[in-house]
């Protein structure tokens, strides 16, 4: 027998005011349209979003509520923590509050293992803030991309691991959670492990990015940094320092 | 089938619209039906280049906003049958362009049996290239041979390719590089990027390559598109350019310098 903490992904409903029944009959028509997807689903409920007074909320009702829709609950999270006993009460588990996942959830990334394109500004910021959260994160599925990654464009491939075929451009962004696979000529920014995974690693085919990032450790490349300008090579993470490598 | 085709580059001043008149009179030289629309409204150049200004009385705008009809405002080309212009407005600014007043227009012209509607695209990335690329079919892609207008064409190409309305719908945007003001000599020299660095860059598919040339300043200020100068460089490289676009196959003329040509002719005699 191990016992592990480890994450899963989870549905969670935000909720936003005390109205049980409104909150039921909104959830009832998400459910309708993926009843497969939804069924006997383990859900969270999330109250970081809350306007109303969490100790008049009606925790049982809601339970009951989710239960009859065919969802079961597992956890309560972000609520304020004068409802704890309420929330045991009623049956609830109370589960560690993460202001990381909420504040991610209500900023909306801008996009989910797809291109999108997004002014330059937006993806400076990225690069200093490189979210250092949620070190275990599951590793799901890999992410191909054969299309050129077009200068301003930015490519992320959430909890996964990335191959990209075509060639990248000068003032692109690309980011995985986890390693990134580069057979055209990189020319962009490449940032691996983007959510902490010190693990990940960068391969390309021809080296010439403009920088090089694994879990939020970055570095410029200049000509000077490395012989290995425009020739295959590895990056890597040794304690804080980039080591690249030839391949 | 109409196609409709956006003339596109990112970057000002690489000849957008010089390639627009000229590859749309080829178009209709070669007997299809083609209209070239000026997107960039407070701007217009369009109608100079085509040596129309003094017959422009309603544009774009207007019949985008219901005040005149697609007839009244097109222009008939004197000296190219099948060519028609569409002027820009030039008392007005590019938020006076909307997606469903561009559509109506461009469903218009292909009801009226338009084989090519051509775009002419302002510069930048903005509401009125936006609105210039949004309905393309296909994209010939304005390059000079310099760093700066290369990477805004390599930006232009992922808007293209991410928010078009064909990439919407998930279909991929036809790519075509045209590379104009090219100067064999000077890359020769060093100082100009050669078509095959833009072309490495850029990876897309090369429509054809325009030499610098005087005559085409020369055309653009006497309003006869460059095309119709059979003499000059330039206009036989558009003609190349309209006929590769429609499916021939023939080699590039004019990307290299007269001198290298020279000693290979001594050479080989």
């Amino acid at each position: 027998m191990q016992l592990k903490g480890e994450m899963s992904m989870l549905n969670v409903l935000h909720i936003q005011d005390t109205d049980v029944s409104e909150i039921c009959s909104k959830l009832e028509q998400k459910r309708d349209e993926a009843p497969q997807f939804f069924m006997q689903s383990p859900i969270v409920i999330d109250g970081s979003e809350l306007s109303g007074n969490a100790l008049e909320f009606d925790f049982s009702a809601l339970k009951q509520g989710l239960l009859d829709l065919g969802f079961i609950p597992v956890g309560s999270r972000n609520f304020p923590p004068a409802a704890n006993n309420l929330m045991r009460e009623s049956g609830w588990a109370i589960m560690r509050d993460q202001q990381s996942t909420s504040s991610v959830s209500k900023s909306e990334p801008v996009q989910k293992n797809q291109v999108k394109d997004s002014p330059v500004e937006e993806s400076k910021e990225n690069i200093n803030t490189a979210p250092q959260t949620n070190p275990v994160a599951v590793m799901k599925t890999q992410m191909t991309v054969d299309r050129p990654v077009r200068s301003g464009q930015q490519v992320y491939a959430e909890n996964s691991d990335m191959t990209v075929l075509s060639p990248t451009s000068a003032g692109s962004e690309i980011m995985a959670d986890g390693s990134i696979h580069i057979y055209g000529a990189l020319r962009g920014r490449v940032l691996a492990g983007a959510r902490g995974n010190e693990s990940a690693r960068i391969y390309c085919q021809s080296l010439q990015a403009e920088l090089i990032a694994i879990a939020g450790r970055y570095q410029l490349l200049d000509e000077s940094d490395t012989t290995l300008k425009g020739k295959p090579a590895m990056i890597r993470l040794d304690g804080e320092k980039l080591v690249i490598e030839a391949l | 089938m109409s196609k409709v085709i956006v003339v596109t580059s990112g970057k000002g001043g690489v000849g957008k619209t010089t390639s627009s008149a000229a590859f749309a009179a080829g178009l209709a030289s070669k007997g299809h039906k083609t209209a070239v629309i000026d997107f960039d409204v407070g701007l217009r150049n369009l109608d100079l280049i085509m040596g129309v200004e003094r017959r422009v009385v309603y544009d774009f705008v207007n019949v985008i906003n219901g005040e005149s009809t697609l007839k009244q405002a097109l222009i008939k080309d004197k000296r190219v049958e099948n060519l028609y212009i569409l002027p820009a407005s030039q008392t007005r600014d590019k938020d006076a362009l909307n997606k469903e007043g561009v559509e109506s227009v461009i469903n218009e012209l292909k009801a009226d049996g338009f084989d090519y509607i051509v775009c002419d695209s302002p510069a930048g990335i903005e509401k009125g290239a936006f609105m210039a690329l949004y309905f393309a079919d296909e994209a010939i892609v304005v390059t000079n041979p310099e760093v700066s207008s290369v990477r805004d064409s390599d930006r232009i190409l992922g808007i293209l390719q991410s928010r078009s309305k064909v990439a919407e719908e998930g279909g991929t945007v036809k790519e075509h590089l045209l590379i104009t003001r090219y100067s064999p000599e000077r890359v020769e020299g060093g100082d100009m990027l050669s078509k095959e660095d833009i072309q490495e860059i850029l990876s897309i598919p090369l429509l054809g390559v325009i030499p610098e040339s005087g005559s085409v300043l020369q055309a653009s200020n006497s309003g006869n598109p460059v095309i119709m100068d059979k003499e000059s460089q330039a206009g036989q490289a558009y003609m190349d350019v309209v006929s590769r676009f429609l499916g021939e196959d023939i080699p590039l003329r004019f990307v290299e310098s007269e001198e290298k040509k020279g000693f290979f002719k001594k050479l080989f005699g």
